[in-house]
């Protein structure tokens, strides 16, 4: 026996010990999950499984195979007379054909038409225009202020330099209406000329929407009043009414008109004054 | 000794340390509860002079330097000053945790002292009423993951600052920090959370600590930045390694080098 032999004796025993390995291991990942499974050994066994398999391949090609390298001419690009002659003649058999079968032809124009159209319809699908309602919110003039938990704010429930995240009574959840909520001071607050009366009691209202990409602007950073966006690093001066001093965004955070009513709790003037979120297209400016 | 006698010292033994362990756990829970009482605060006016009154001023009433103490209270006082946050030598910077200069007994004179001067929040008592772990993560989510991540790791914030982690931070020191608001962190007082939605999110910061990791390994709980350097090392360096040994020996003979024709020069 010469070492070539022995070579491929070992290569095949080997091959055939992997894929014995892959076996034993398929079989025990189907027991392991038809038992109730458990991720992390189910996870080894495919491991294993597959790295036997791999591995048996690989000693195959390796050791097995007929090694190389070998080199094949390349052909000559020109086809032979015979070939371009032979291709001429059938072409213009099928021409031929095609003219023999004009009724054919229509229906295949017809089926295919059909097809056309039929593929125009699905442009329905995205979506109804939206209309009117990327433009208000949930927000109502008299909406109640409440928290993730549906309760009711007051304005003894936030002390000052106090963030809470809040929603419309009745529309907890509903993304484009979330509010952040911060208390600046004892006092009434105007951030800006025109919102004379928008801050009571010190209580500031903004979107929670960034303008710059749509992200909730939940980082509030109490010593600095600022509104910071986790996303792109927006950030927002709170007592200049969010208007952006960093980051990607260009655009306020629209400010949310509040006042108190006879009971002490918190209710929304009317809905934002503008629209809340990114940009879009018919946005205005 | 025969055998009864033993019997009866070890029962007798036994007996004298479940009373000791009884009187241990009983003294435990009643330093907790009554720490802010616990500290002198005329000795702590006297330290408060010593370290304090530079930046504070005299009376506690602030300056260019220090904010005004006299309505934080004894849980802002035990917070910053357990933390190590405080004493702070470069105030124009974020404090950070460190050990303190003070020990335990010093730090709750200064905490007497502080609550002396006005009104303010108390310490906390963490167990009293006991917290809900879910509603917990609940409240976590809503108000403390934006900054501090929802593992508890902290994050980045502007201005050169950061949120921490809370890994390190005690029960008390968590409740604490809610109900004080902190550096940049906002406050969240009693008619934000009542004390005991305070305590479900101590229980959640403290589960946090340990969390059910069905995935396997964490790496840290960071996101993308240990996972990544994982994939890349353990993942590339093993496909690198494994196609290296695919390659069949005969393949890794350099290809012979073309042959440039000699009349081109």
């Amino acid at each position: 026996m010469n070492d070539d032999d022995v070579q491929e004796k070992k290569a095949t025993s080997r091959t055939a010990l992997a894929f014995g390995i892959t076996a034993l291991a398929s079989i025990g990942l189907a027991v392991t999950y038809a038992r109730g499974g458990q991720e992390q050994i189910e996870g080894l066994l495919l491991a294993v499984a597959l790295g036997g398999l791999g591995f048996g391949f690989v000693q195959v090609a390796k050791h097995l195979l007929p090694q190389g390298p070998y080199v094949e001419d390349r052909e000559a690009l020109p086809s032979s007379d015979e070939d371009q002659a032979a291709f001429a003649a059938d072409f213009e058999r099928g021409e031929g054909w095609l003219s023999r079968r004009g009724f054919l032809l229509k229906m295949l124009g017809l089926a295919g038409g059909a097809i056309g159209i039929a593929a125009l319809f699905p442009i329905r699908s995205l979506g109804p225009n939206p209309g009117k309602s990327l433009f208000r919110t949930k927000w109502r003039r008299g909406s109640l202020v409440v928290d993730e938990q549906g309760e009711g704010v007051g304005v003894d429930t936030l002390d000052v330099g106090g963030a809470l995240t809040v929603f419309p009574q009745g529309h907890l959840e509903v993304e484009d209406s979330q509010t952040i909520l911060i208390r600046l001071s004892r006092e009434d607050v105007v951030t800006r000329p025109g919102r004379e009366s928008w801050g009571p009691e010190g209580y500031v209202g903004f979107s929670k929407v960034c303008t710059h990409a749509g992200c909730p602007v939940g980082l509030y950073q109490q010593q600095f009043k600022k509104l910071l966006c986790p996303c792109h690093q927006s950030t927002f001066s709170v007592p200049d009414g969010a208007q952006p001093v960093f980051g990607p965004a260009t655009r306020s955070l629209p400010q949310l008109p509040l006042m108190v009513d006879e009971d002490g709790m918190l209710r929304a003037q009317s809905d934002y004054t503008e629209p809340v979120g990114p940009g879009f297209w018919d946005r205005g400016t | 000794m025969g055998m009864s006698g033993r019997l009866a010292v070890a029962s007798l033994g036994g007996l004298l340390a479940a009373g000791l362990l009884a009187i241990g756990l009983h003294t435990a829970g009643a330093t907790e509860r009554q720490r802010s009482q616990a500290g002198n605060a005329e000795r702590g006016q006297r330290l408060f002079l010593v370290g304090c009154a530079y930046c504070h001023g005299q009376n506690g009433e602030g300056t260019a330097q220090g904010p005004d103490l006299r309505r934080v209270g004894a849980a802002a006082a035990d917070f910053q000053l357990s933390t190590g946050r405080m004493p702070n030598t470069a105030p124009d910077r974020q404090s950070v945790t460190k050990r303190s200069p003070y020990t335990r007994a010093e730090i709750d004179d200064l905490v007497a002292y502080v609550a002396s001067l006005g009104p303010g929040p108390p310490i906390p008592d963490v167990h009293n009423p006991p917290g809900d772990l879910q509603e917990g993560g609940e409240l976590y989510l809503d108000n403390c993951a934006a900054c501090h991540s929802a593992a508890g790791n902290g994050g980045a914030l502007s201005v050169g600052r950061d949120a921490p982690t809370l890994h390190g931070a005690t029960p008390v020191e968590v409740a604490e920090a809610v109900r004080t608001g902190p550096g940049n962190m906002p406050v969240f007082g009693r008619g934000t959370f009542t004390p005991q939605q305070v305590n479900s999110i101590v229980r959640y910061v403290e589960y946090l600590k340990k969390p059910q990791d069905p995935g396997g390994l964490s790496l840290g709980l960071v996101g993308p930045i240990t996972e990544g350097l994982v994939a890349i090392l353990v993942g590339l360096g093993a496909l690198m390694l494994i196609t290296r040994w695919i390659e069949p020996p005969a393949m890794r003979q350099e290809p012979p080098a073309a042959t440039a024709p000699e009349d081109q020069q």
